[in-house]
């Protein structure tokens, strides 16, 4: 006799539920930096204080007319209420005319 | 941070995002929630807060590459693919052993064994609400899956939980799909926990304990709810501990079990309950949920005058609540909770203060220096952090950068009236205990409880 003819057996159920993921794409890439904006978007956490400035002159150094938005700009993406950064965030790029945006640091 | 990002592509800003090495897996279960599961990623190896300058600067020349290609070469993945059952589908047939390795396989249970989630089990607990088994509550960052009605009383079969909770289960879901309460944060490195207060006639009903024992498991009711939560955070926010991803809390804790306060003990002592404190009336039954992200030593205080026990509470709670409250003041929305024992209570009210006096004096005697709290925020993380800059931008009272003086004291709590004061606890000791919560992270959310 198996477990199975022993013991009741369970049809169960699935714990999860549907994905609410949006359905979103990348934006199209910048193809070379020379001239472009990036604007910097900092949480505030793990030495964005040091790591912007290096990655500012890094790219200067390979990609002539690059500019740069310094995170101060948009102050911290960590904690902020985040319906307000949703809306905000995407006028302020504009405003500024980011081409392309650095995001640090963490998950 | 990440979410950050994807706000940019939508907006059609191309991104990278730098991030950790140990962060890598929570990052993918946030960009596959945020619907760009190709989201570009520069990785930093290793933990920035133990690299020195030279490692920092060596590092991030080793992310310039991959910042140049995410921002012009990265691939669009495509959004969720994989096929998923349909809500009421049978996923798995078996033994009580057979269902309980399944659910284990799969990531679907938090080690415990689980009571099998059949079809009428989950049909009992649904009886038990008027809302649909489709309805959607919101939705639970990070993995962004749908909060549905039916979802939670599987996750309530699942615990152990009685159908009659369903109603208390809804509401706990209810508030934690608040904005405000920011599920999304939920694993987060401090590992903080979410806790579960039950008030009103409910509590009662239910056979809630709010004595002696109070947050210990043993009570069906309160440890059931407790790990309810925990499951659904696991199932439907997707927050798993390895071999999982989403939950990073570097040490973390258990599930707590439910709390509920000696609503007797508070009305016969002329307080309002804890309830009331969040805005409803005695009679109503409802839920609050918030982070705890520590717990004070047991505060035992002796004497037959208020100040007697406000004195020590200070010390012990506000020890507790000392170091993590640099971050409290990063946002100025710190929640704190105070379980006072029902006899500590009694002496206090009996002296004729209020809890506001109590809250009051907690305020105005607990206090750190400027120099500890900026240090410890330092420690964490927040390597540009001071006092000084958080007063500038109104985050904080000036009262905080009242002098340049880095010995200077500064209270701990710095809204006093969001300190929370509850009665429980064991009757015929003098005994409280303080819950930290963990800043605007699990911040104190309330909901009537509907039957």
């Amino acid at each position: 006799m198996t477990n199975s003819e022993r013991e009741p057996v369970y049809d169960v159920v699935w714990p999860l539920s549907p994905s609410a993921a949006p359905a979103a794409s990348l934006a199209a890439r910048v193809t070379d930096l020379s001239g472009k904006t990036v604007g910097e978007l900092w949480d505030y956490l793990f030495k964005g204080e040091q790591i912007f400035p290096q990655i500012r002159s890094a790219l200067a150094a390979r990609y002539p007319g690059i500019r740069f938005v310094d995170y101060e700009t948009f102050g911290s993406t960590h904690g902020r209420d985040e319906k307000q950064l949703a809306e905000t965030l995407p006028a302020e790029l504009r405003k500024h005319g980011c081409d392309a945006v650095i995001s640090a640091v963490g998950a | 941070m990440l979410r950050a990002a994807a706000i940019a592509e939508r907006a059609g800003i191309p991104t990278v995002s730098i991030v950790t090495t140990p962060f890598l897996a929570q990052a993918g279960v946030v960009s596959q929630g945020l619907g760009l599961p190709a989201l570009p990623i520069a990785e930093y190896p290793g933990v920035p807060m133990t690299d020195g300058p030279d490692a920092v600067r060596a590092k991030v020349t080793g992310l310039l590459d991959q910042i140049v290609d995410g921002l012009s070469r990265a691939v669009d993945g495509g959004g969720v693919t994989a096929a998923e059952p349909e809500p009421r589908a049978i996923v798995h047939r078996g033994t009580l052993d057979e269902v309980h390795e399944h659910f284990q396989t799969n990531l679907w249970s938090d080690g415990l064994p689980i009571i099998p989630p059949t079809r009428e089990r989950v049909e009992r607990f649904l009886a038990h609400t008027t809302r649909k088994p489709s309805d959607v509550l919101g939705r639970l960052l990070p993995e962004n899956r749908e909060a549905t009605v039916w979802s939670i009383a599987v996750n309530g079969v699942m615990a152990g939980c009685r159908p009659e909770y369903m109603p208390v289960l809804v509401a706990v879901v209810e508030a934690i799909a608040e904005p405000a309460f920011r599920v999304e944060d939920a694993g987060s490195t401090p590992g903080w926990e979410s806790l579960v207060i039950v008030s009103g006639p409910i509590a009662r009903e239910l056979q809630l304990n709010h004595g002696q024992g109070v947050m210990r498991v043993g009570r069906q009711a309160n440890t059931t709810i407790g790990r309810f939560l925990r499951l659904y955070l696991r199932n439907i926010a997707g927050l798993r501990i390895p071999p999982g991803a989403g939950d990073k809390g570097s040490i973390g804790g258990s599930f707590h079990v439910a709390l509920a306060e000696d609503e007797e003990a508070a009305t016969a002592m002329g307080w309002p309950t804890f309830g009331m404190d969040q805005g409803f009336r005695r009679d109503e039954s409802v839920v609050t949920v918030q982070s705890v992200v520590s717990v004070s030593a047991p505060i035992y205080s002796a004497g037959t005058r208020a100040l007697d026990h406000a004195r020590i509470l200070a010390e012990v709670f506000g020890d507790a609540c000392a170091y993590w409250s640099s971050i409290g003041m990063k946002y100025n929305r710190w929640q704190p909770l105070l379980v006072l024992g029902p006899s500590i209570a009694g002496v206090i009210a009996g002296d004729g203060w209020s809890k506001d006096d109590l809250r009051r004096y907690l305020h105005e005697h607990v206090t750190i220096t400027a120099r500890r709290a900026e240090n410890y925020a330092l420690q964490v993380g927040a390597t540009s952090y001071t006092l000084e800059a958080h007063v500038k931008a109104g985050v904080l009272p000036t009262a905080y950068a009242a002098s340049a003086d880095p010995e200077r004291p500064v209270p701990v709590f710095v809204q006093p009236e969001k300190i929370g004061v509850l009665i429980a606890g064991d009757p015929g000791r003098n005994q409280s205990k303080g819950y930290v919560n963990n800043h605007i992270q699990g911040a104190r959310v309330s909901k009537p409880i509907a039957r």
